[in-house]
């Protein structure tokens, strides 16, 4: 029996062993919510409203002008729609990097530490956010629909484009969490590091164009909010007038999103887990 | 017998920002040298061999804590070697984690909101437990405690008790080499205490798991372990089994007295009226106790200065008890350890 168990230590634990454990995980998470059902509905309702209103501040202001700054009315609700889909991962997967602060402050997050797998997958899936599902789907909706009214083709090669320009784009979501998130391994006070990232979103959803030389060199070089839709959706908005920085995105994101994981983990192998 | 766990002048040190008050006390610490070294574990040496029970006691904040978290992997420490089971734990974490199992304190480490059992799988994927040895640990489980009302419950509505007993059979699931518990009694009845006490036990007897606890509880060190390891200041004071230390107070009697007169005011009375003797007086609400080392002080003798002034209802003699011995060390008035 002792061998058996050795053997077991050793098998190589790769993508598909975490997926299988990820899933599983996700599923019994979402089965669980659903058993708060008053929770799971208030929240539900709760998701639609804020997008409804998000929604309809987007058409308030941009309805009445044609265009601004040479984007017309539905290339910006395309950005829109597609940075409502490129946040959706963070949301749902990595909503837990939200309580890190709390675990490390209080010591709780010593408890991760006993798992003989990756400790930052151990971690965020723990938490799956279902709301950022409601969110992707709102997205597509409003993703799809500007699509037709920009008469855009319904071709293979363009779909597959938009997929890329998307993971592309969530990456860099995924890496601005991550990374604001881990800055509470060595910062005490780091919420409003995370509070900033989320804000940021806000600000990728506009053509990077219309901001002041000062922020558009900010939001590319500093914090690359113009990578989380301007840069990836230009490839299928302007295909005629594709800069470099869009070819090179998907390569930045992976970047972005590795430096994002690394940095994480550095920050959980120097904490201490003082506070018990 | 080859020993599961090995440390070697084992140290850890902690270096600590000198904080300095105010808005512009913080402002200067951003940039502040100005740490101080905390030797938190000072130059510990142990060896544990397959299978025994050794309990760390210790006050809070003597380095138990720390010495655990290096022996899990989680801190690396300053100085000195750490082997368990033949591996450098903080170098190879994730494979140290396969072959231990931890409960730390009141922090489960179960899924939140699932169903033990489900927990239970997820285990059984996470540490890729063969579907066999599995299915024999759950029957061994339920044939020690009634488990199945156990299972189907979300860990999230189980009491305290409940949890920190699903927690321990989650540390053993895996069948690993040492377990580690820390404090795994605290805040339960004493029904509950002497369930887990039991669990610990069976498993350890029946796996030869070792099992490393903490403890402020002496119920947990006289129902559980054969040997202990009194930890000070972050340096130890003492291991060996806990007959060794008891013959080491030998001497000490505890007498207990009930007086004709408020329990609470006499105590503080006979404190002052008997600081000459060399004892300790201490008391609950119906019994005073007087901690006598008859080698010093006869006992006889202190209940007649007793008699003088007071009128004893009720008495008792008993040896000193575990309790008392871990308090003499911690007092450190015996001249005892280091």
């Amino acid at each position: 029996m002792e061998t058996i168990n050795s053997n077991a230590a050793y098998r190589r634990k790769g993508p598909a062993f975490y997926l299988k454990i990820y899933l599983k995980i996700v599923a019994q998470d979402i089965k669980s919510k659903m058993s708060y059902r008053t929770d799971f509905f208030i929240s539900t309702i709760g998701m639609i409203t804020t997008n409804i209103a998000g929604f309809i501040a987007f058409l308030i202001m941009f309805g009445k002008f044609p265009s601004i700054n040479g984007w017309e009315y539905y290339e910006i609700l395309f950005l829109y729609g597609f940075s409502l889909i490129s946040i959706t991962p963070t949301q749902c997967l990595l909503d837990n990097n939200w309580s890190l602060r709390r675990y490390v402050y209080d010591g709780d997050f010593v408890k991760y530490c006993f798992r003989p797998i990756n400790l930052w997958f151990y971690y965020v899936s723990e938490v799956f956010d279902v709301k950022g599902l409601g969110q992707l789907a709102f997205g597509t909706g409003t993703l799809v629909y500007a699509w037709i009214k920009l008469a855009l083709p319904v071709s293979l090669i363009l779909i597959l484009k938009t997929v890329v320009a998307l993971v592309t784009a969530s990456l860099f979501m995924m890496a601005l969490q991550n990374a604001a998130a881990a800055s509470c391994f060595w910062i005490q006070n780091s919420f409003w590091l995370l509070d900033i990232s989320l804000k940021m979103k806000d600000y990728a959803k506009y053509p990077v164009t219309i901001f002041n030389d000062v922020f558009k060199f900010i939001f590319t070089f500093i914090i690359p909010v113009a990578f989380m839709a301007y840069y990836p959706s230009l490839a299928i908005l302007r295909p005629d007038n594709v800069p470099v920085l869009t070819y090179l995105s998907p390569f930045l994101g992976i970047l972005a999103f590795y430096g994002s994981y690394k940095l994480w983990m550095k920050g959980a192998g120097k904490y201490d887990g003082s506070g018990s | 017998m080859e020993s599961i766990i090995k440390l070697s002048n084992v140290s850890k040190e902690f270096k600590i920002l000198n904080r300095h008050e105010g808005l512009a006390g913080s402002i200067r610490d951003l940039f502040s040298r100005d740490y101080k070294i905390v030797r938190a574990v000072d130059n510990i040496s142990l060896d544990v061999a397959q299978g025994e029970i050794v309990g760390f006691l210790g006050p809070n904040g003597a380095g138990k804590s720390t010495t655990i978290k290096m022996m899990t992997g989680v801190l690396e420490p300053s100085n000195g070697e750490l082997i368990i089971n033949n591996r450098i734990p903080y170098k190879d974490r994730t494979k140290n984690s396969q072959e231990i199992g931890v409960v730390f304190g009141q922090r489960s480490q179960l899924w939140w909101a699932l169903p033990l059992v489900e927990s239970f799988k997820l285990l059984k994927d996470i540490y890729q437990i063969s579907d066999k040895d599995y299915n024999d640990m759950l029957e061994l489980y339920g044939s020690m405690i009634d488990l199945e009302p156990l299972l189907h419950k979300p860990v999230r509505q189980m009491s305290l008790g409940q949890r920190t007993l699903s927690d321990i059979l989650a540390a053993f699931l895996h069948n690993p080499k040492v377990v580690f518990l820390d404090e795994p009694t605290i805040g339960l009845d004493v029904a509950m205490k002497s369930k887990i006490r039991e669990m610990i036990l069976g498993l350890n007897q029946k796996k030869n798991t070792t099992v490393i606890l903490t403890t402020h509880d002496m119920g947990d060190v006289d129902a559980l372990c054969h040997r202990i390891v009194i930890i000070d200041k972050g340096r130890m004071l003492y291991d060996n089994d806990i007959e060794h230390l008891k013959k080491f107070f030998g001497a000490y009697r505890t007498l207990k007295i009930r007086l004709r007169e408020d329990t609470e005011e006499a105590a503080v009375k006979l404190t002052k009226e008997l600081s000459d003797l060399d004892i300790a007086i201490s008391n609950d609400d119906t019994w005073i106790s007087i901690l006598v080392n008859e080698e010093k002080t006869r006992v006889i003798k202190v209940l007649e200065r007793i008699q003088e002034t007071h009128s004893v209802r009720d008495m008792q003699l008993e040896e000193i008890s575990t309790e008392d011995v871990i308090k003499k060390i911690y007092e450190g008035g015996t001249g005892f350890g280091k």
